[in-house]
């Protein structure tokens, strides 16, 4: 799929005021959603590693550590650190929505992030169970070994 | 020249090499595992990343998450310092791969005298003595056995992979030989992945000489004179002085010549260092060669006028060597004492932990490479050493005196240190003569006159709010 096809289709869903359209070939996934903030098609750099990418590799990484942390509230938030050093991405690719927003539940097993390091793509996995609180790391910056990724309640 | 380089070490090595890039205008990434992040060296670098955990298995080790690091600060080289990964030809090998220079020799170089053996064998072909012992790698105990009766007891028998002093078992007769064939086997196995061992004539107290080599990029190999390092504990190395007290100037020419000749003959490039055994007859004999800048560069820069550090980072970046390094001579004598945060008085039990208050001696003619500071906390996950004390004379009686009067202004509190081991070592008859080998640490800590000489305390004690401060 061509960026040229995805504007044809926005174009498409514009003319006959379509708010949502989804697809899904051989393995290749596309949502279009109107009006639901960064969930859309010209995603910024930042959202995703540059096209050019390689595949993602289920790379298998040690376990994020997690943190206990305690808010002004007193509810205590894990902290979702790197395990390693590379560059941190919130989606598979630009043309991705995030893997996980704010208010989104999460299992151990859920992929959280990417962590791009010498070219290979890691999928970050949540290693703990519930709801993001807070998105902490910048798509598209680098991250060191042991920063905040997501705070998770 | 390079523009960024990443620094793959910690502790003053780290510090020593960030101040070269600071001097040369290259701009500093300094890579660290949790136990470092205040650190000098992460202070002062321009960028740092943390690299991991504590132990150095999973941090100051972890090639993939240096690249990474590497990658991510968009560097033109690292420098590996020593130790950790200096030394390791498959890391200089993906630096290569990656584009990134590497601030040492070629990995050809480092295959070819990383493995001890292999060394050995090079010298050989070179013409260069080497010390009596196997052929090549020794297989069995009936191999050993053989070799034992062909050039007499007592021997070493040390791991091909070994080094720093490690991976070594002494047998002194046929009894000994096989369980310490088999230990030294196991060990070697254990420490460096590789089981190989071979056999060297052990010679009784000899005095551990090493030649200093550096060589640019274009053929230019030169020797920068020797360093005596035989006051050495359990094989570590203590105290270093250049020039040594048992080498004529004929003798310096005839090693210094050997040195290179072999450096030559691998294709060495950057800073490295030839080491020798020397008998007291003048009897030299080449043991091994270390592929990095060594802790001790820094009494060859003194006596020598020279910055090795910035010259390994010139020679990297493909420049001739400095005129002033190619044509240097001696002038001054320069001896170090390695600072380690250890108890002597209780056998050198590691001393890590917070240092309450820290003053490092001062005044003319004496050099301190070190990461310590008031407060600072020594991790008990690395090596102990914590500062190099290096004094400069015109002689070297003058270059002890200083020696002797700065480690009494040396104020380190909060932690054990070996200060006091240092002071009793510069008041010694053997060491002030310059009589002493390999053998004279264990002889003198055995002996009755042997005293520690801990810092003067201060007349005022009472008086002084500083101890009390930060604890």
């Amino acid at each position: 799929m061509e960026l040229k096809d995805i504007k044809a289709i926005i174009d498409l869903m514009r003319k006959n005021d379509l708010s949502v359209f989804e697809m899904e070939k051989d393995g290749f996934k596309l949502k279009l959603q109107k009006g639901a903030g960064d969930q859309t098609v010209f995603a910024a750099p930042a959202n995703g590693p540059p096209a050019s990418a390689p595949a993602v590799a289920p790379a298998p990484v040690s376990p994020a550590v997690q943190a206990v942390q305690e808010t002004e509230k007193g509810a205590s938030l894990r902290e979702i650190v790197s395990p390693m050093v590379g560059t941190f991405y919130r989606a598979g690719s630009p043309e991705s929505p995030p893997f996980v927003d704010t208010g989104n539940e999460v299992t151990e097993e859920t992929v959280v992030c990417i962590i791009e390091a010498m070219k290979v793509m890691n999928e970050i996995k949540a290693e703990t169970k519930g709801v993001i609180a807070e998105i902490v790391a910048e798509s598209g910056k680098p991250v060191q070994f042991g920063q905040v990724l997501f705070r998770v309640r | 020249m390079f523009e960024k380089i990443l620094i793959a070490n910690r502790g003053e090595i780290a510090l020593r090499i960030i101040r070269a890039c600071k001097e040369l205008g290259i701009r500093t990434l300094a890579v660290y595992s949790e136990a470092d992040v205040d650190s000098l060296h992460v202070q002062l670098a321009d960028e740092a990343i943390c690299i991991g955990a504590p132990p150095s298995a999973e941090s100051y080790l972890k090639i993939d998450r240096i690249m990474s690091a590497a990658e991510v600060g968009d560097v033109d080289a690292i420098h590996p310092g020593y130790g950790f990964l200096a030394e390791n030809a498959h890391f200089a090998e993906v630096c290569e791969s990656c584009k990134i220079k590497f601030i040492g020799p070629p990995a050809s170089a480092m295959h070819a005298m990383g493995d001890k053996n292999s060394a050995r064998s090079f010298a050989r072909k070179a013409g260069v003595s080497v010390t009596p012992g196997s052929d090549g790698i020794v297989g069995n105990e009936q191999e050993a056995l053989k070799l034992a009766r062909k050039i007499g007891y007592p021997l070493m028998i040390k791991a091909v992979a070994g080094g720093g002093g490690r991976g070594m078992r002494t047998a002194h007769n046929d009894a000994s030989l096989a369980p310490a064939f088999h230990a030294a086997r196991t060990e070697a196995e254990k420490a460096f992945g590789n089981g190989d061992v071979y056999i060297e004539k052990l010679l009784l107290n000899p005095h551990h000489i090493e030649f200093q080599i550096v060589a640019d990029q274009h053929g230019h190999t030169v020797h920068l004179g020797e360093r005596d390092c035989s006051i050495q504990r359990r094989n570590q190395k203590v105290i270093e002085e250049c020039p040594s007290p048992l080498i004529s100037p004929g003798l310096r020419k005839k090693m210094g010549h050997a040195a290179v000749k072999l450096a030559e003959s691998v294709g060495y490039q950057n800073a490295g260092t030839m080491e020798f055994l020397v008998d007291n007859e003048g009897r030299y004999y080449f043991i091994e060669m270390n592929t990095r800048i060594q802790v001790e560069h820094t009494i060859t820069e003194e006596v020598y006028g020279c910055d090795l550090v910035k010259e390994q980072i010139l020679i990297a970046a493909g420049e001739r060597l400095s005129p002033h390094v190619a044509n240097a001579t001696p002038r001054l004598h320069a001896i170090q004492c390695r600072i380690n945060a250890e108890d002597p008085e209780k056998n050198f039990q590691p001393s890590p932990g917070r240092i309450v208050f820290y003053y490092a001696p001062g005044g003319r003619g004496v050099r301190i490479d070190s990461h310590a500071y008031t407060g600072y906390v020594v991790p008990p996950y690395y090596d102990s050493m914590i500062a190099k004390l290096i004094t400069v004379g015109a002689t070297r009686v003058s270059a002890i005196a200083r020696m002797r009067r700065a480690l009494d202004e040396y104020y380190i509190t909060g932690i054990k240190t070996t200060v006091p081991f240092h002071s009793a070592i510069m008041r010694n008859a053997d060491f002030r003569n310059g009589t002493y080998d390999t053998g004279f640490v264990e002889r003198i800590m055995n002996s009755d006159n042997f005293a520690l000489k801990p810092t003067p305390t201060r007349l005022h004690e009472e008086s002084l709010t500083l101890d009390r401060r930060g604890s």
